[in-house]
């Protein structure tokens, strides 16, 4: 069985670099072959994940919820995307639509596409979608207590996945649990492996989702808030942890996160979602040090500052999300943006890339003058006492905003 | 989990006695006197009334009375019935395997046809099954056993055996032997469906209730997000969980339907313990009435234990006697 297992993970680490290597894979991992159409649709983009315009509406009652609304990205082995945005954004939409889990009705696909390896998993049978569940993509939930089923013991549910997809005897599944849940940092693993989910800490919970999702080596691991629920050490030893198991095994990470913290670390690109749309995309260097749009800016204003002595207060983003059924005029963040003008309440922006990748949906991101509002701006002017910025600060925003808009 | 078991058991003894001293308030207060209606419609000698009255030791307070009673009781005497002048105990010895037969009986068609239609009606939500499942169960449950024992008799024993010209009918009556023309097994069908009406009505109702909301649980997305199907889901994780509320239900009701089939058991003759109780209170006969409710008591509170202590068999996360988690 040792044998087995080692030669499975050599086999799949090999396969995964030759199919990355190669490009577009004409097989997938379990041999069946991809949709010809798909492919060809594809062809040459090689990406392991694309997400094309993606639209996720739900028919309630009360109206059309736009849940998810015009998202896209790219996701490739190794890479980290860090999705970001308040509760009710879209993100958790976004990534259940991507597993195929979010329940049809009320959800309906209203356009745009999800391609794995080149092959749509909007049109893909329910059957094969189960194929690729939990083996090629799995998923970490937020609240790690309620996500594991109270009745089985952890080592079971850590191990069913390989039943499921790779085929593996109940002993051997439960074995290789016990190998995953050491490698997540479970104490005793043989011992905890026996364990039922309330007899775990929190943290432990969650290291042994972690190792639920990880079992059959999957190229994606989507992660649904997975330290929120957590106290903030064990937070950043779940972090520290995925970000360990990302160099050993190559898999890429869809990180969803409320907080811009979190992903700062760890994310190669940073796609901020407001109100079920993108607000601004672009490489985590981008994000950081020329947010473009400011919703970016109030995410960064409320992250608490570690500057020792002084107290500052916390900045937090006023007001709520909109409600996804009446969304406002113009741009979705306008009543809340403190440098909207008339024309945001009017007219929506849409998504513009303005240098390389990185795009934002503002009216106002190709202004030099709107951006020195920006957060980073905020420390310049603590820092240094240039007399241009002070000024600049000084001055009433809307002025400010007033002349940029007149010059754009 | 032995202390718990031994802990449940000392609970019996206050609840036991509460049981004796109830049963021995009614016998106080409602009226008749049991001994005059030995005699039936002729009226008894003086002498001989006498005589019995204080052989049973009703003359005496009613106080002394019940310290005879549970000096009785502890010595594992029932007493001795008035009217048959037999031992309480033999008389329950020989009902009480018809009741638990029917209870049986009926627990069965309650768990399979309940217990499957919730489930139905929780997966094909909304659907034609599960409107006909809601409407169904609001029916059963608003019917009242007699009445529905009696259309059952009208259609099966009656009906049916005038328009098949006496090819086919179910007895409605008794639990068959030597004088009945029906084989034995036939006389259980309509006593038992008649008896699992109204709990598999709600059993439908509380199974469908609990695997729809377990199905919206956290874990259950974990499952679909492993990749199992949505059936090898609903089978492995989902009905583990929702059938913990169902089977305390049901063990519930088993205790019930072994004590208070009395309307089932009067409707269709059948010689178990709730018809015995029925006829002793009519003839004021206490011996048996308080032997068979005591009898009845100590059978739904060995139920109930063994209900407690199965429910750590379903759910790890009650351990009886040790502490819930070492975190």
């Amino acid at each position: 069985m040792d044998g087995k297992m080692t030669d499975r993970e050599d086999g799949g680490m090999g396969g995964r670099a030759a199919e990355t290597v190669k490009g577009a894979p004409a097989v997938r991992a379990d041999g069946a072959p991809t949709d010809p159409a798909d492919a060809a649709g594809t062809a040459g983009t090689a990406d392991l994940l694309k997400v094309e315009n993606l639209k996720m509406y739900f028919d309630t009652p009360d109206g059309l919820v736009k849940a998810v609304d015009g998202v896209s990205f790219t996701l490739n082995l190794g890479e980290t995307l860090g999705v970001v945005g308040e509760s009710g954004s879209g993100k958790s939409v976004t990534a259940m639509s991507i597993m195929g889990l979010v329940p049809m009705p009320p959800g309906k696909i209203h356009g745009g596409n999800v391609l794995f390896k080149g092959q749509s998993l909007i049109t893909i049978s329910e059957k094969d979608f189960q194929k690729i569940r939990g083996n090629n993509i799995a998923m970490i939930f937020q609240d790690p207590l309620s996500s594991l089923n109270p009745v089985y013991r952890v080592g079971k549910q850590v191990g069913e996945g390989l039943t499921i997809h790779k085929g593996y005897k109940k002993k051997q599944a439960f074995a290789r649990a016990i190998e995953l849940l050491d490698l997540v940092g479970i104490p005793n693993a043989a011992e905890r492996a026996r364990d039922y989910p309330h007899q775990f800490s929190g943290g432990m919970r969650q290291r042994a989702m972690i190792a639920m999702a990880l079992a059959c080596d999957p190229e994606i691991l989507i992660a649904d808030e997975p330290t929120t629920a957590l106290d903030v050490t064990i937070q950043a030893q779940i972090l520290e942890l995925m970000q360990s198991l990302q160099k050993r095994t190559g898999s890429a990470i869809i990180m969803i996160t409320h907080d811009l913290g979190v992903v700062a670390d760890m994310a190669d690109r940073i796609l901020v979602m407001y109100a079920g749309r993108p607000v601004e995309y672009g490489t985590t260097d981008e994000i950081f040090y020329q947010p473009l749009h400011p919703y970016t800016w109030g995410l960064m204003r409320s992250i608490p500052k570690r500057t020792a002595g002084d107290k500052e207060p916390l900045t937090p983003i006023k007001g709520n999300p909109p409600s996804l059924i009446n969304l406002p005029a113009g741009c979705a963040f306008s009543p809340r943006c403190p440098y909207a003008q008339p024309r945001c309440h009017e007219e929506g922006p849409v998504l513009v890339k303005l240098a390389g990748a990185h795009a934002s949906a503002c009216h106002f991101s190709d202004d030099p003058a709107f951006l020195e509002n920006s957060p980073l701006h905020d420390d310049e002017d603590a820092d240094t006492v240039a007399p241009g910025a002070v000024a600049g600060m000084a001055a009433p925003e809307g002025a400010d905003t007033r002349r940029g808009h007149s010059d754009g | 989990m032995l202390a718990y078991i031994g802990k449940r058991i000392l609970q019996f003894i206050p609840v036991f006695i509460g049981i004796t001293l109830i049963l021995f308030f009614f016998r106080a207060v409602i009226p008749g006197d049991p001994i005059k209606l030995l005699a039936g419609e002729k009226a008894m000698p003086d002498a001989i009334y006498e005589q019995i009255v204080k052989a049973n030791h009703l003359d005496e307070p009613l106080y002394v009375q019940y310290g005879y009673y549970m000096n009785d009781l502890l010595h594992g005497d029932l007493g001795t019935s008035y009217q048959r002048k037999t031992p309480v105990i033999d008389i329950f010895a020989e009902k009480f395997p018809y009741t638990a037969r029917l209870a049986l009986c009926a627990i069965l068609i309650e768990i399979l046809i309940g217990i499957s239609a919730g489930i139905v009606s929780a997966v094909k939500r909304y659907s034609f099954v599960d409107a006909l499942v809601t409407v169904s169960t609001s029916i059963l449950i608003s019917v009242p056993v007699f009445w529905l024992g009696m259309l059952l008799q009208m259609f099966f024993g009656v009906f049916l055996k005038d328009a098949t010209g006496g090819a086919f009918s179910l007895p409605i009556s008794g639990a068959g032997g030597p004088i009945s023309s029906y084989p034995t097994w036939m006389h259980y069908i309509l006593p038992a469906v008649a008896l699992a009406s109204v709990s598999l009505a709600y059993t439908a109702r509380v199974m469908r209730s609990q695997l729809l909301e377990v199905l919206n649980a956290d874990y259950i997305r974990t499952a679909r997000a492993k990749g199992l199907s949505r059936g090898a889901v609903i089978v492995k994780h989902a009905l583990k969980n929702a059938m913990i509320p169902v089977i305390t239900f049901i063990g519930i009701d088993f205790g019930v339907m072994m004590s208070s089939a009395i309307l089932t058991e009067t409707i269709f003759n059948w010689p178990g313990v709730g018809y015995e109780i029925f006829r002793a209170i009519g003839q004021r006969d206490w011996p048996i009435v308080m032997g068979g409710v005591i009898l009845v008591v100590i059978l739904i509170m060995l139920i109930n234990l063994i209900i407690d202590v199965s429910y750590a068999l379903f759910d790890p996360r009650i351990r009886y006697g040790k502490k819930a988690g070492d975190e």
